[in-house]
């Protein structure tokens, strides 16, 4: 706590350039541009705003000084001491990073002062440090190593051949995904800097180090010893197991994922990535399906060639001509929807639905802007106010939540009469108090942050419209709120009429910015997106299950549908019976059905009994690749297309997705015009130009438009039924797809935030 | 003068084929084993294969094996067992019947011959966890 109210007196005073920097974006104003001091770094003169400090000022003309416990992204802690330069005239070396310069500074990085400063620091620090890189899980990419070979002294003075001295520290244990390597540690605190920044847990600290807080040198768990950075292939890659698309390296080793680690994109994760996205890819191991299955006579699943399969697939196909349909779950990419879509037409049939549910009413999925994260998620953190409506971004978008962490961090609608309140509270020993900008309309969540719970009263909406909740006198005065409503209340029955009301209420904001998007979406899964697109190319399409269970179908495709939103039940009782229950699962992925119910099992200890239920459900099982292993197209939650690529081939017999369709609809007689990647991509820039230009989100506008259309709804709200989310607690986070259902590590999750929740700590 | 003219070799050619037993089993054996070779039979191993000697013919060729009938043209140096191939490279002098300082022991395991190239050939495999866990149907009751 008092390091933030000392970031916020540092922000009020204009001190740090970082800080500067967001005030100034957030104030928006016309700030009177401040004068830029002319300083000498290795006599090279920069100009820099007043407030820079010395190691930004040195990186403007590229010369980096080294550095340990300096982050951009962090606030500045200045406890390392690597980074001392000398200034001339000034008796003591000074820390780059935390020193703002001073007109006419003349700094030396390279002079004899500052490399003895830092060989001195190194060596400090080398003094409690194992000599063992060898066995390091750094080793190879480490910093110390690094900067101890360019920066470090030429000899050691280490002569404690008896190993006296060096620091022991009993080992800690933070849960399943991070290790601590207590004897590594170098103090300089990032760890424990994003936790409380990024993060918002308090959970590391420095005081009582030692024996009694947790404190070490950090490594992932599971990727321990497995293997070196040298040995392994790097792919850029995008992660599909949430809707944010956030980017990612994907490292491999023998064609298997070793590892999988963030990559910068300002845009949307900065460099962070969500424990999901980052420990279960070992689910990408599990449960796969490496060869094509088709039930036989007995009801057993056989494997089978891919020619067998096709074949049968496609006879079955033929004979059920247009009464066939396809329901694609969370993690189909663009390519194979589009493929399936087209296939479908072809057929005469318009059933491609997702697994959740969308709303057609008023302007449907006509106008982007009615499906979209309008906003981005990078300019989350500029909002005065949120209003999250039936959401948990926490847990549906962790990487959503830090931006808007980020913002209540630093934003508020008055910054420095802001931090002298709160820096006032804390000299008159008042119990620290920030103030809520974020408010929620749903059921009581844990953000890491705090904010206002107006309730779980769909109600609420109309109130706050109408003026007569208290809420909406500060949405009124906010002048860059932002309405970010969950995907979930579409599933609701009354959900075209709940969205109508936010469209409204969206419109009722004394925002001015025409570039600020008020109204947002923010869906679960990647999937979701681009399917919206394939439903504006075709026209008719309902999203959601409704439909196949109207429907009189005889052939069902699922592409990776594996959250059960399907019975057989459901279906024509003359459909199973005709075609000996001819459901196809075309399993993008994995086991997915059955290995949805093992998750149901586990829940209610009910074994056995759903796992026969799930296996009976699929009669054909053609095995598809993993987003590790596919070029495809993703779209994410703002409308940013992004593209996979492949870093390891797909197991066993398992194919692209869309290849598989292709081939199908060869043998159908109904043959889709592309053959190779360049060429379905050529069909998707047809559907929707912008899903293949990749990196690049593009506006959504018309809300007026699709306001108007929303009058038109008819149905009323129903008040009675609360607003809800589905992931409420953190152990409902770790397993919410096939992957991570399938992943070892996501399981040891859920138990140690299970078991810790009976700890009586 | 026999010898001169070379007369001696037309009728040690008559003795070989009548040691191999006709024209007829003297064609299969030339076919079956590239040589003709008359010697004298010094013992029979447990397979049935045959060892010849003839001290007439220079070193290195004086001694040989004719492999077994059962083995027809799928023979090969693996079918020696081991206490004749000691008297076939001239590691010794003495056939294994007329030497009575080979050791034998009840946990001396019977011959093999090498297996490669056949159904019975051993195949490496890999004892490490194979890096991609199936899905397996789950089965019906
Ligand atoms: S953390 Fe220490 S032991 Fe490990 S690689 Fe870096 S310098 Fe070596
Ligand atoms: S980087 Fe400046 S003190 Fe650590």
């Amino acid at each position: 706590m008092l390091r933030i109210t000392l970031g916020k007196i540092i922000k009020g005073a204009k001190v740090s350039p970082k800080y500067v920097y967001i005030t100034t974006r957030a104030l928006s104003g016309p700030a009177k541009p401040p004068e830029n001091v002319e300083v000498f770094i290795d006599d090279k003169p920069v100009h820099v705003p007043p407030g820079t400090t010395v190691l930004q000022a040195a990186a403007l003309v590229g010369v980096e000084i080294p550095r340990f416990c300096y982050h951009e992204r962090l606030a500045v802690a200045g406890n390392c001491r690597m980074c001392l330069v000398e200034v001339e005239k000034s008796p003591k070396p000074v820390a780059a990073c935390a020193m703002p310069v001073m007109k006419g500074w003349r700094i030396k990085t390279d002079s004899e002062l500052t490399r003895k400063a830092r060989e001195g620091v190194m060596e400090f620090l080398l003094v409690n440090h194992p000599l063992d890189c060898p066995i390091c899980d750094q080793g190879g990419e480490c910093d110390l190593q690094d900067q101890s070979m360019a920066f470090g002294s030429d000899r050691s003075r280490f002569t404690d051949i008896d190993f006296s001295g060096k620091r022991a520290v009993e080992d800690k244990d933070i849960g399943p995904l991070v290790k601590t390597i207590m004897t590594r540690c170098i103090h300089c605190t990032r760890c424990i800097r994003f936790a409380s920044e990024v993060a918002g847990v308090d959970d590391l600290g420095t005081t009582g180090r030692g024996n009694d807080m947790q404190w070490g040198a950090l490594t992932s768990k599971p990727y321990s010893f497995t293997a070196r950075p040298w040995e392994i292939r790097k792919i850029d890659s995008i992660d599909v197991l949430d809707a944010v698309g956030s980017n990612i390296i994907v490292s491999t080793r023998t064609g298997e994922v070793m590892r999988i680690v963030p990559r910068v994109n300002e845009e949307i994760n900065e460099e962070w990535l969500a424990d999901k996205s980052r420990f279960a890819y070992d689910g990408l191991k599990r449960q796969r399906l490496v060869t094509p299955m088709i039930r036989d006579n007995n009801g057993e699943l056989k494997p089978v060639d891919w020619e067998a399969a096709i074949l049968t697939v496609a006879k079955v196909i033929k004979c059920a001509g247009p009464s066939i349909g396809v329901i694609a779950g969370g993690m189909a990419d663009a390519e194979v929807l589009v493929a399936a879509k087209d296939l479908l037409n072809r057929l005469g049939s318009e059933a491609l639905c997702t697994e959740h549910t969308f709303p057609l009413d008023g302007s449907g999925t006509d106008l982007r802007s009615s499906y979209l994260l309008n906003n981005k998620i990078v300019n989350a953190e500029e909002a005065d106010l949120v209003l999250l409506i039936g959401t948990n971004p926490r847990l549906e978008a962790p990487l959503l939540n830090t931006r808007l962490r980020k913002g209540w961090v630093h934003n508020d609608l008055d910054p420095p009469k802001l931090a002298f309140r709160e820096q006032w509270e804390a000299l008159a020993g008042k119990e620290y108090k920030p103030r809520p900008v974020v408010a929620s309309i749903g059921p009581e969540v844990d953000l890491r942050y705090p904010y206002e719970n107006l309730g779980s009263n769909p109600d609420l909406i109309k109130q706050i419209i109408t003026g007569s909740h208290t809420f909406s006198r500060k949405f009124k005065a906010a002048k860059r709120p932002l309405i970010i409503i969950g995907s979930e209340i579409f599933e609701r029955p009354d959900g075209a009429a709940i969205f109508a009301a936010v469209q409204t209420l969206a419109t009722k904001s004394s925002c001015t910015d025409e570039n600020w998007k008020v109204l947002n979406v923010l869906h679960k899964v990647a999937s979701q997106v681009s399917l919206y697109y394939r439903l504006i190319m075709g026209g008719l399409d309902t999203p959601g299950v409704d439909k196949i269970r109207e429907g009189n179908l005889k052939v069902l495709l699922l592409i990776g549908a594996d959250e059960c939103s399907i019975n057989k039940s459901d279906l024509p009782k003359d459909c199973f019976i005709i075609y000996q229950g001819k459901l196809f699962i075309f399993n993008a992925e994995f086991g997915k059905v059955p290995f949805s119910i093992f998750h149901k099992t586990i829940k209610h200890s009910f074994l056995g009994h759903h796992g026969d239920y799930g296996a009976s459900i699929a009669d054909a099982i053609l095995p598809g690749a993993a987003y590790t292993e596919k070029q495809a197209t993703y779209v994410n939650t703002e409308g940013r297309a992004q593209e996979t690529l492949v870093a390891v081939s797909p197991p066993g017999r398992a194919r692209e997705d869309w290849k598989i369709i292709r081939a199908i609809s060869e043998v159908v007689g109904a043959k889709l015009p592309y053959d190779n990647l360049n060429e379905i991509r050529d069909r998707l820039d047809q559907v929707a130009p912008h899903l293949t230009k990749y990196g690049y989100a593009e506006d959504a506008n018309y809300f007026k438009q699709a306001e108007q259309l929303a009058q038109s709804i008819q149905g009323n709200i129903d008040n009675c039924t609360p607003l809800d989310v589905k992931i409420k607690v953190l152990e409902d986070y770790f397993m919410t797809d096939a992957i991570s259902r399938a992943s070892p590590t996501m399981a040891k999750c859920v138990q140690a935030v299970l078991k810790q929740k009976q700890s009586k700590y | 003068m026999a010898q001169y003219f070379g007369l001696d070799k037309i009728a040690q050619f008559f003795k070989t084929v009548k040691q191999y037993g006709g024209l007829k089993a003297s064609l299969y054996k030339l076919y079956r084993m590239d040589s003709l070779r008359p010697g004298t039979l010094v013992g029979t191993d447990k397979y049935g294969n045959k060892y010849y000697e003839n001290p007439s013919m220079f070193y290195g060729r004086n001694r040989w094996i004719e492999y077994a009938p059962q083995y027809g043209l799928e023979y090969d140096g693996s079918q020696v067992p081991a206490e004749w191939f000691g008297w076939l490279h001239y590691k010794t002098d003495l056939t294994p019947d007329k030497d009575p300082s080979r050791p034998k022991y009840k946990w001396m395991a019977d011959h093999t011959e090498n297996l490669s190239g056949t159904s019975g050939q051993f195949m490496p495999y890999s004892t490490t966890r194979p890096k991609i866990e199936p899905w397996i149907p789950p089965k019906r009751c």
